[in-house]
């Protein structure tokens, strides 16, 4: 490794993106549940809302790859 | 293929006499999807139930309620004959025996959980041994009788009062005025109260007496249960049955609820797929009905027709994931096929595995012969089985890789795990190695982005193009901004081998200028002029759709950068894979001890179970995201009415 600082940099990203992703999706996941719960047919829609923070940890994962491309 | 089936509105009319026979052939032919009537018309109202409803409704609930008695689940494999006709006499026989039985059964429960309490409460005056009288009616003496846990201290605690121990249970007699003080030290010993039963005379005779009652009652609700299950044996397929005809008869007794009747006549209002309504007026024409068609209407005030989604063979199991989302409407594109093509791809792409594809090819394939049609399972599996096929030639040609295991080493890795290491030469090479060729894969999900996006506001042009030219010019817009996006992308990443290609032949006719002004410069990179005034353009097209479209452009990006998953899922699977079977085959497998090769065995097939299913799961569930959330927004609306015949049963799965 030539620069253990980008390699730190790149877990860090990836930890912060993940836990981000991970509160983000428990919020909205829960209240799509319930949602459900009383009218099945929002799935479609709870899905979308459900899944759209994990764009954050996609973009996570892009920074942390192009840090880890630095090192490399 | 992308538009559903066309429906054609037909209206019956006839005189009043002739409904049941009419709901009865309609019922048969289960062709017509019925407009309820509101009744909003002063001579026609809602219809009112044939006259056997009320009955077949009470014959409906008593035979739902001897279901939930005999707890009749699954149907059996074989169902019984039903005649309606003698369907009531039978329920009402059925009915007297069984509710009399569960009766009976009910009050041998209630029963032996009161002898349950008793004996509860008297078990512990049974220890203690003394009798029941001898507890109460004293004029200066109180009695605490309770649970203890710990005792010994007692007698030292309470000098004065009387102390009768058991197991774990203390009889405290103790002089009034003392009462709370004692109460309160032996509260400090975590002493609970109990109550002193009602009765007299000897606890352990009583508990005796008591236990004897409760096995007699479990004697005898052993013997209604078993009764009750030889019901259930015997009648099982009937009750199912029963249930089942009944159902349609109720269904078919109270449908006029849902035409318009008046004195004389009725009018069932309705839609069917336009090549049937022959059937429907030919069939109904000569029992004294009349049948009229009209087209569809083209305005959008009215209501739409109800969508029965018309695809080829290979396409029809991925409908269940777009009514999964929304039925589309009549009016715009079904995405099934959309949604065909690129979700085995995606799924594939990021499974990248022969072995994993074979097998998930397999499972589709046991699906397609073993399940029954009607099953959502089967589709489910036979989507992924699609997918397991894409993995499959990914795996096999561009991959190289089976089982997580590269078939050669990557150049330059020649240390790492491969199946030519283990001996088995495979005369394939990978042109991608996944886990080494990041950038690939990165450039690869954004060329899949930019095509799987592109045909997205294609369809979406298309749907617009009818009804508002302005969203259909934005749609073109969007395109254009697209486009824009990719060539930044291709240009600012063409020092990767593929992009430079894709940079160099399929868009050599790019315009090479740099974009002269710098504004792009100060957004972080400079751009290809045409990339830029692509993007512009894109985004004051946008306005025609809405005021804050410029603002758009960067979740647009954000759509393009969201496939990375592609390669994010494709590397990340790979490199689990490969972490867990290095981990196994040197430390266990390759050791040479009989002991440790074994376990490495049962550590191969557990790791290789785990990268199967999470890989299978998570590629799914990416795939189909990439589908609902980035590329459905770009064009589907959905919120189509399901076509459902009058007559068709649905069959009710999870």
């Amino acid at each position: 490794m030539a620069d253990p600082m980008a390699a730190i940099s790149a877990a860090i990203t990836m930890a912060g993106t993940g836990i981000a992703t991970a509160w983000a999706e428990k919020v909205v996941g829960g209240a799509t549940v319930g949602a459900m719960a009383e009218k099945p047919e929002l799935f479609g829609r709870g899905l979308i809302l459900m899944v759209l923070p994990e764009t954050i940890i996609v973009f996570g994962l892009v920074v942390a790859l192009q840090l880890l491309a630095k090192v490399a | 293929m992308l538009r559903p089936e066309p429906m054609t509105r037909a209206l019956i009319v006839g005189p009043r006499e002739k409904l049941e026979s009419t709901i009865e052939g309609l019922h048969a032919m289960q062709l017509l999807h019925v407009m309820d009537h509101h009744g909003e018309d002063e001579t026609f109202g809602i219809g009112k139930p044939l006259a056997q409803a009320s009955e077949l409704s009470d014959s409906l609930v008593k035979i739902r309620s001897m279901m939930s008695i005999l707890a009749v689940k699954a149907p059996p494999k074989e169902k019984a004959a039903i005649a309606v006709a003698d369907l009531r006499e039978k329920i009402r026989g059925l009915e007297i025996n069984i509710l009399e039985e569960d009766g009976t059964r009910k009050k041998i429960e209630s029963l032996l959980a009161d002898l349950g309490r008793r004996i509860e409460e008297l078990r512990p005056f049974a220890t203690l041994g003394l009798p029941l009288e001898l507890y109460r009616d004293y004029e200066s003496i109180s009695v605490l009788v309770g649970r203890i846990p710990r005792e010994p201290e007692i007698a030292a605690l309470l000098p004065e009062a009387e102390v009768f121990r058991a197991e774990g249970i203390v009889a405290v007699f103790v002089r009034k005025e003392q009462a709370e003080a004692a109460s309160d030290s032996l509260g400090k010993l975590g002493f609970s109260q109990l109550d002193i039963p009602k009765d007299r005379g000897d606890p352990k005779a009583l508990l005796r007496q008591t236990e004897a009652d409760e096995a007699k009652w479990t004697s005898r609700l052993l013997e209604v249960q078993g009764r009750l299950e030889k019901f259930r044996q015997r009648y099982a397929g009937f009750v199912v049955a029963a249930e089942e005809a009944l159902e349609v008869e109720v269904e078919k007794a109270e449908a006029p609820l849902r035409f318009a009747v008046s004195d004389h006549s009725f009018v069932i209002d309705g839609w069917l797929p336009t090549s049937r309504f022959r059937e429907l007026s030919s069939r109904l024409a000569p029992t004294g009905v009349h049948v009229e068609a009209s087209p569809p209407p083209r305005g959008h005030d009215q209501e739409d027709p109800p969508v029965l989604l018309k695809n080829p063979k290979p396409a029809r199991p991925f409908e269940f994931l777009i009514h999964l989302y929304s039925t589309p409407s009549y009016r715009e594109l079904d995405p099934t096929v959309f949604l065909g093509i690129a979700f085995p791809f995606f799924f594939g792409f990021m499974v990248g595995d022969a072995g994993y594809g074979a097998l998930f090819l397999v499972i589709g394939v046991i699906a397609f012969w073993k399940l029954p049609m009607d099953s959502v399972l089967r589709r489910l599996l036979l989507v992924v089985g699609m997918g397991g096929a894409w993995s499959f030639v990914l795996g096999l040609f561009v991959f190289g890789e089976a089982f997580g295991i590269p078939f050669h080493p990557a150049f330059g890795h020649e240390e790492e795990l491969s199946w030519a290491m283990l001996g088995i030469d495979i005369p394939l090479e990978a042109i991608i190695h996944k886990t080494f060729a990041i950038a690939d894969m990165i450039y690869f999900s954004i060329l899949f982005a930019a095509i799987h996006l592109g045909f997205g506001y294609i369809f979406g042009f298309v749907n617009e193009a009818h009804h508002n030219r302005k969203h259909a010019i934005a749609k073109l817009g969007w395109f254009a901004c697209l486009f824009g996006i990719f060539t930044m992308l291709t240009y600012i990443l063409r020092w990767n081998e593929i992009a430079a290609w894709v940079w160099e032949v399929p868009l050599g006719w790019f315009p090479r200028a740099i974009e002269p002004l710098g504004i792009s410069l100060f957004l972080g990179v400079p751009m290809p002029l045409l990339s830029f005034i692509l993007i512009l353009l894109g985004a004051l097209l946008g306005l025609l759709e809405s005021v804050i479209a410029p603002l758009e452009v960067a979740s647009l990006l954000a759509n393009v950068m969201s496939y990375t998953r592609l390669a994010g899922i494709g590397i990340g699977k790979a490199a689990i894979a490969g972490a867990l079977n290095g981990q196994i085959f040197t430390s266990l497998l390759l050791t040479g001890d009989t002991l440790l090769f074994i376990m490495g065995i049962l550590f191969l097939f557990l790791a290789q179970a785990l990268v199967f299913l999470l890989g299978g799961i998570s590629a799914g569930i990416q795939a189909v995201r990439l589908n609902y959330v980035e590329a459905f927004i770009k064009f589907y609306k959905g919120n189509g009415i399901p076509f459902r015949p009058f007559g068709k049963r649905t069959t009710q799965e999870v």
